[in-house]
């Protein structure tokens, strides 16, 4: 074997092994993390969508921040980022009027709501990191109707949730329901049966909001939960849009001077070949 | 080597070294930056808002506005009035040596014609001074007209915190921002400004 | 003016010499004329020592060491400091391009036979360095007191309570308390800021005055001490500046194009650089779903699962690290470089590199049946390596090794 064919092999079997590292982390199947629901939606955060930011903002602060704090945001901050002018923020969506726009986003929760619920809602600035912000856009749609729950609901993404879906009167009552979906042949296409009628097989564990229910459609049901999965992940890390807009500069900073220094290089191995 | 050659290397050498120098101030920056004041220091040093309307006449009350002590006094007509009295005695009367946000605006130095908000650090070396306002002598001064005497190395400053001839304070009190919304005073920020 | 500035020099170096030491290991130091990629990691692992050493120096400013601070000050830092994200990202970075590089070097020791006569101790060094950089790494990882950190460090500190007969009594004594708290990762805290620091630098010092010493290698495996001019300089070199230094500077740029696409774009590596559920604070009531080390340790936790026994597994992961120090001995080859050994020790090191990628790959999945079987697999390759080695290079043949490069 040359020399150059085995730095080749060499090479070859590590490209193969980070690609696989590559694809097990897009594809970790062991289980999955959206349990029931299946694979979770794909979510692909915009954080230079900054009215959905807004519209995410307002939803989180009406509906969630009763029992959820960001305790690690401050308000101004999200005012500022979110571009908002501040009077207006806090006009519309700061309901305690002592508060600062320097303070952290600590919640309205009572200390004792451990006992509401069986257990203290928890702070959500950093979900969007540790669940994922598919998992959150996933599991957001996927309360059904379980008579068995406290509530009244059960998650698919989340079964046993503990909390309520707060959500409800938007979405309407959504079911767990069964269909029958056609039988898929080898070929690929629908497989029939002699009389040239598609086979079916009654599936369970379908999502189907009975209609009228909700104030929304399912559409701009799904808006408003991917306005606000997409605040989650601002607040998550609100840094984030400026450092991707960063990077661009630096990777391009160190090319260049890759570049060049790759040239200047050439130039003076010259003198020892 | 040829000439061309040469001059092929030294503008490469020019190029890549200023390339890399360039980056070098876009590398210190986060280092730099980072000393500054955190979210969390600004958060905690925010204007603070008082009412000033249940202050008695002559009196003085000391806020902590960046954990630094602030002096509010709501001064009488009769004390305001004797202010020039004492003009012979001081540095710097109008504030020229220093820049001062609210100048020529009221005696009082502040945006109010009856209170004065002044910085309780002395321009000296960073003490707090006291405040006197009884006119009588003192230790200090045989005539003592009230103002503040700053017990560290014994600066003096008048009622509205000007600083007196031939003491080791260089200049006045500073002023902090502030503002007055009807009797809110909001000390460390002002819209105006 | 210039003459001025020579004689300042010369005042000083007849006192200290900084201009022969320069000169001797700098400027002037002959290094081999023709080497390739391989030889760019040693460079490359310094300039991350300093990355991590600046960087790590601007984090202690803001970070706190107490159980109720150490998880909130670090979102303090992502979001209150100005640039603290910054400063944290080349950290976090850093910390996984610091492996990296390491673990490439490393593989060109192997592949060029960098620890034979008379590098031996070079390569002892090297070996110290890396497992000073995996104790640094663990500790560092604890500090952020989330979730993995506490269960990461509960894993291995653990281990310690597998030794028998002191193992409980040490496991205690290591965090100081019945749990990994406040008063642990303040200890860590001292140990990764200052104690293990000052041994990495003390034994990068002692790799390269050993290094310069002996020379620098080759992917030729030459000595080129052999031919040398009439000033005692080896024919075949080039000094050090300003050939090395542009070639190396090419490498950190290259380099530095990666670190910065990773830090700016996925400073968490797909979870493997900073792990999701350390987003998390450490519950100690809670143990994460899924447990998966850091990617540069994941090889030899794969070890540690290999085996059924916890003194077992300890005993194999100690090995595996230890075994390292052995190999300018079980080397008996004539030969340095892959090059000129033979069709055994090409084939040799593919099964292990392609094994210890297998392990990496291992570590960091939940396991099943089939990959368990993998595992001891390959945790039997890794060993095979090493242990057959004095076999295999011995009764291989080699190539004649050219004289001059």
């Amino acid at each position: 074997m040359t020399n150059k064919s085995i730095n080749l092999y060499f090479c070859n079997a590590f490209l193969i092994l980070a690609l696989s590292f590559f694809f097990n982390s897009l594809y970790a199947a062991e289980g999955g993390p959206c349990k029931d629901y299946g694979e979770c939606d794909k979510f692909k955060y915009s954080l230079n969508d900054i009215e959905s930011l807004q519209r995410g903002a307002a939803t989180y602060i009406n509906y969630c921040y009763g029992c959820h704090s960001l305790k690690f945001s401050r308000w101004g901050r999200v005012a500022e980022d979110l571009q908002i002018p501040e009077d207006i923020f806090f006009e519309s969506l700061v309901f305690d009027k002592s508060i600062k726009p320097g303070d952290l986003m600590v919640g309205a929760m009572p200390e004792d709501s451990v006992n509401w619920f069986g257990v203290a809602p928890p702070d959500l600035t950093l979900v969007s990191r540790y669940k994922g912000d598919d998992w959150i856009y996933s599991y957001l749609r996927a309360y059904y109707e379980d008579s068995s729950k406290q509530y009244g609901v059960n998650n698919l993404v989340y079964p046993g949730t503990a909390m309520p879906n707060v959500l409800l009167s938007l979405q309407g009552n959504q079911r767990l329901i069964c269909k029958d979906i056609a039988v898929i042949a080898e070929n690929g296409g629908e497989k029939r049966d002699e009389y040239g009628n598609t086979i079916t097989k009654e599936k369970c564990g379908f999502l189907e909001v009975e209609d009228g229910t909700g104030e929304l459609t399912k559409k701009e049901f799904d808006t408003l939960i991917y306005d606000l999965t997409n605040f989650l992940v601002y607040v998550g890390e609100p840094i984030k849009a400026t450092r991707e807009r960063i990077g661009w500069y630096v990777v391009f900073y160190f090319l260049i001077f890759t570049a060049l220094s790759s040239l200047l290089y050439r130039e003076y191995h010259k003198d020892y070949n | 080597m040829q000439d061309k050659d040469k001059t092929r290397r030294k503008v490469l050498i020019g190029l890549t070294s200023a390339v890399g120098l360039s980056g070098l101030p876009f590398a210190a920056t986060p280092f730099i930056a980072a000393w500054n004041p955190s979210a969390k220091a600004k958060a905690a040093g925010a204007a603070v808002k008082l009412d000033v309307s249940k202050m008695q006449y002559g009196q003085q009350i000391q806020v902590s506005w960046r954990k630094q002590p602030v002096f509010i006094i709501r001064h009488t007509k009769e004390s305001l009035a004797s202010l020039d009295n004492s003009l012979s005695k001081l540095a710097d009367p109008n504030s020229d040596l220093i820049s001062e946000p609210y100048k020529g605006l009221y005696p009082t130095r502040s945006k109010s014609s009856e209170y004065s908000v002044m910085s309780g650090v002395c321009t000296h070396l960073g003490c707090a001074p006291k405040y006197f306002p009884e006119i009588e002598p003192k230790p200090w001064d045989a005539t003592w007209s009230g103002g503040f005497f700053c017990p560290c190395h014994g600066s003096m400053f008048d009622i509205v915190g000007r600083v007196f001839k031939g003491v080791p304070a260089p200049t006045n009190l500073v002023i902090p921002p502030h503002m007055f919304e009807g009797s809110i005073l909001t000390i460390g920020e002002d819209k105006e400004l | 003016m210039k003459e001025r500035a020579g004689k300042l020099f010369s005042w000083l170096n007849t006192r200290l010499p900084i201009i022969n030491t320069f000169e001797r290991h700098l400027s002037k130091h002959p290094v081999p004329s023709k080497v390739n990629f391989w030889y760019l990691f040693g460079a490359l692992a310094s300039v991350t020592l300093i990355i991590q050493i600046v960087s790590g120096i601007w984090l202690i400013m803001p970070y706190s060491n107490t159980e109720e601070e150490a998880f909130s000050s670090i979102e303090y830092i992502m979001r209150d400091v100005d640039y603290g994200w910054v400063i944290r990202y080349i950290h976090t970075t850093g910390a996984s391009m610091f492996f990296a590089v390491v673990y490439l070097h490393m593989f060109r020791g192997l592949l060029y036979g960098s620890y034979q006569k008379p590098k031996e101790l070079v390569w002892i060094f090297g070996c110290t360095i890396y497992l000073a950089m995996m104790a640094e790494g663990f500790l560092g990882y604890v500090l952020p007191y989330g979730q993995m950190s506490y269960w990461g460090a509960q894993v291995i500190i653990s281990l310690f309570g597998a030794i028998p007969y002191i193992g409980e009594s040490l496991e205690l004594w290591v965090r100081g308390d019945y749990y990994i708290s406040g008063i642990t990762v303040s200890r860590f805290f001292a140990l990764h800021v200052v104690a293990l620091p000052l041994v990495l630098i003390a034994l990068v010092f002692l790799h390269l005055v050993a290094l310069h010493e002996v020379g620098a290698g080759n992917p030729e495996g030459v000595d080129i001490e052999e031919f040398v001019d009439d000033d005692g300089v080896p024919l075949d070199s080039v000094p050090f500046f300003p050939y090395k230094v542009l070639n190396a500077l090419v490498g950190i740029g290259v380099f530095m194009t990666v670190f910065a696409i990773i830090m700016f774009f996925f400073p968490e590596g797909g979870g493997y650089f900073i792990e999701m559920a350390n987003f998390q604070k450490a519950n100690p009531l809670v143990t994460p779903d899924h447990i998966a080390p850091v990617w540069y340790y994941a090889p030899f936790f794969t070890m540690l699962r290999a085996v059924p026994d916890p003194l077992g597994g300890l005993i194999v992961m100690a090995a595996a690290v230890a075994i390292f120090f052995v190999v300018p001995w079980l080397d008996r080859s004539k030969v340095a470089s892959i090059r000129y050994k033979g069709i055994y020790s090409k084939i040799a090191l593919t099964l292990f590199g392609v094994s210890f990628l297998t392990l990496g790959y291992l570590g960091t999945v939940g396991v099943t049946e089939v990959r368990k079987i993998m595992s001891v697999i390959c945790t039997v390759i890794y060993f095979a390596y090493f242990l057959l080695m004095p076999i295999y290079t011995k009764y291989e043949t080699t190539k004649e090794v050219p004289k001059r490069l």
